[in-house]
């Protein structure tokens, strides 16, 4: 990467400063808090109901919900390929068995929404414990595949042998309690509030996404975020330097599984159901593609793409004729978009706005990769 | 005792012979030096020495413990450092994260579960690393992505990276391989410096015969495989088996 334009002429100075701060600025963990807070309170209605911008989009409120819970299961996966360099064709396994987890303890133990989604994530936790003990000794492609294996077993066994406990095809009914007991997810509020948020589901879910973003921003800035990247860089060398890879990659897949438990639970919650088809192999892909298409080992990237992969299901489906060929133009896209940019859409975003605002981005740009580890780090989805 | 030792040292690759009963002394505080023409198995004795090979027989003794089987990151939590003989650096990210992961491994050991604290909360991480950029004069590049330096650079960053990780005992692959004469000079000075100041022991593996012969205490030589001298820089000058087929009987 050129450093040639860190240095501007002197006319520029007083602009860079300000362009020095602002990169300091986005990369606090306050901005990204405030980011993605604003995001939380702010995208139900413009994407569903503003005027105007809501007739472009066509979204809708329950699609919001959906695409925050994926997005919270896009950084999870995001947080094992993006970070650390292991592609798992397996995160289903986790997805799909936190929704049972969930779904399970909901009818025979205890029936109470945040307990239900901590309990989901552990069964990932636990599920994900094991996978790695036969997963990490692989490598590449064994990795992926092995992964996918693993994802399969389990689909076939809760389709078949299990059937007795998940209800097989027909699946498992999560019946909706009040928050804490006392807190009403259906809950519509009115006025401004009612306006963002619509109701206590949505804001639910928000609180664990703003969750779950802080606390990968938090990783990220972490020893931990140094030594996944090094460990994907050259595991060899980070072995010698003394760090025992082993642990560290374990570790890594564990804060995957448990994060992408947390999605797998809220799903269950939200569509007060848990089935099979979470636990499909095609639901490894999909995670795989919204993680590549935003822009892998970012915080933005993962949220983008699942935007998009969900605008192209739920939105460009229902379009006449068009609709018909939304899976084939979202591979269109897909295509496009990573071979043109294969640091994905944040990427191409990122790369739009540095040549816009040459020199002035460019020199941003370099000075983000010094100081915070990749140039997308910081912000949340905010440009959308 | 001696701080390194090997006895009867060997390692098979199916039917060839890389290293046959090789026994190494080195004391605490020395500098010694590894020579020997391409294939002599060189690069073979430091990887079974730290543990990324595993010996067909014999024992590799460092301080007392028993090296064989151990991972390397255990080698290394030990104190064995090394650098590798092409940079084996991380090049995505900047030359101090390089060196902050070694500083790491080195203050905090193998693993540690800190991954709710952040990275510059830890002075003491802080405080190596930025002893190891101003030792090896890499501090005014520090923010710079390592894939982005140039040759003799990334050569620096390599060693960087093995001193940050605090060892007693440093094998240094061929340091000065693609280094400009001024590098060069800097880095025998280095080497010089990490002897006398850090009291760190070294295994130098290098091609360039002027610095060996003028810094090692004692040079070992390698020949297809099997040790055929140890002894001063003098001895081995003068000795013939190293002239005949290491030197070709041209050493001055």
């Amino acid at each position: 990467m050129s450093t040639d334009n860190a240095q501007p002429d002197v006319e520029d100075e007083s602009s860079l400063i300000s362009v020095d701060a602002w990169d300091r600025i986005k990369h606090t963990e306050r901005f990204v808090f405030l980011i993605s807070v604003a995001f939380v309170l702010t995208f139900s209605y413009l994407f569903s109901r503003a005027p105007v911008i809501s007739d472009v989009t066509q979204g809708y409120h329950g699609l919001t919900v959906t695409i925050l819970i994926w997005s919270i299961f896009a950084l999870g996966f995001n947080l094992l390929l993006g970070q650390t360099g292991l592609l798992s064709f397996g995160h289903a396994m986790f997805f799909g068995t936190a929704s049972y987890a969930t779904a399970l303890f909901s009818i025979h133990v205890f029936n109470e929404p945040l307990t239900i989604v901590i309990v989901g994530m552990l069964s990932a936790i636990a599920l994900g414990a094991v996978a790695a003990v036969i997963l990490l000794r692989l490598h590449t492609v064994y990795f992926a595949i092995v992964a996918l294996a693993i994802g399969q077993f389990l689909y076939f066994l809760a389709s078949n042998p299990l059937e007795g406990i998940t209800q097989g095809i027909n699946g498992l009914e999560v019946d909706r309690t009040p928050l804490l007991g006392v807190v009403d997810l259906d809950h519509e509020y009115g006025g401004i509030l009612g306006a963002l948020v619509v109701d206590n589901l949505y804001l639910f879910v928000g609180v664990f996404f703003v969750a779950v973003v802080m606390f990968i921003t938090r990783i990220r800035k972490s020893p931990y975020g140094l030594i996944f990247k090094a460990i994907r860089e050259n595991e060899t060398r980070a072995s010698f330097v003394g760090l025992d890879v082993w642990r560290y990659k374990f570790a890594a897949f564990l804060l995957s599984a448990g994060i992408a438990g947390i999605a797998g639970a809220l799903l269950a919650v939200n569509t007060q159901f848990a089935g099979v088809e979470r636990l499909y192999w095609s639901i490894s892909g999909d995670v795989v593609v919204m993680a590549v298409l935003g822009g892998l080992g970012t915080l933005a990237g993962p949220v983008i793409g699942t935007f998009v992969w969900f605008y192209f299901k739920g939105i460009v489906n229902g379009f006449p004729t068009l609709g018909d060929y939304w899976l084939l133009m979202l591979a269109v896209s897909f295509t496009a978009v990573v071979w043109a940019y294969p640091e994905g859409i944040w990427g191409m975003i990122t790369d739009l706005t540095a040549a816009l605002r040459e020199p002035k981005t460019l020199a941003a740009k370099v000075k983000s990769r010094v100081t915070g580890g990749s140039s997308t780090e910081g912000s949340n989805g905010g440009d959308r | 005792m001696a701080l390194l030792e090997t006895d009867g040292l060997t390692k098979e690759f199916g039917g060839l012979t890389a290293l046959q009963d090789v026994d190494i002394a080195v004391e605490e505080g020395e500098l010694v030096s590894l020579i020997g023409p391409n294939g002599a198995g060189k690069s073979t004795l430091i990887n079974t020495i730290t543990g990324r090979l595993t010996p067909t027989r014999g024992t590799v003794t460092y301080a007392g413990t028993d090296l064989v089987g151990m991972e390397p990151f255990e080698i290394a939590q030990l104190g064995v450092g090394r650098t590798f003989q092409t940079a084996s650096i991380l090049p995505e990210l900047t030359v101090r994260e390089n060196v902050q992961v070694a500083a790491f491994a080195a203050e905090h050991g193998s693993f540690r579960i800190n991954f709710l604290s952040r990275r510059d909360s830890f002075d003491e991480v802080q405080r190596l690393t930025d002893d190891i950029l101003d030792t090896i004069e890499l501090d005014d590049k520090a923010e710079t992505e390592a894939a982005s330096l140039p040759y003799g650079d990334k050569r620096r960053l390599e060693v960087a990276i093995g001193l940050a990780t605090d060892p007693d005992l440093l094998f240094m692959d061929e340091p000065t391989a693609g280094m400009s004469p001024t590098e060069t000079e800097m880095t025998v000075e280095l080497i010089e410096n990490l002897l006398s100041e850090w009291g760190m022991t070294i295994f130098l593996v290098e091609h360039d015969m002027d610095i060996v012969f003028d810094i090692s205490d004692r040079i070992f030589t390698l020949h297809q495989g099997e040790l055929i001298a140890k002894g001063t820089p003098d001895e081995i000058r003068d000795h013939p088996a190293v002239r005949e087929a290491y030197l070709g009987g041209d050493a001055q």
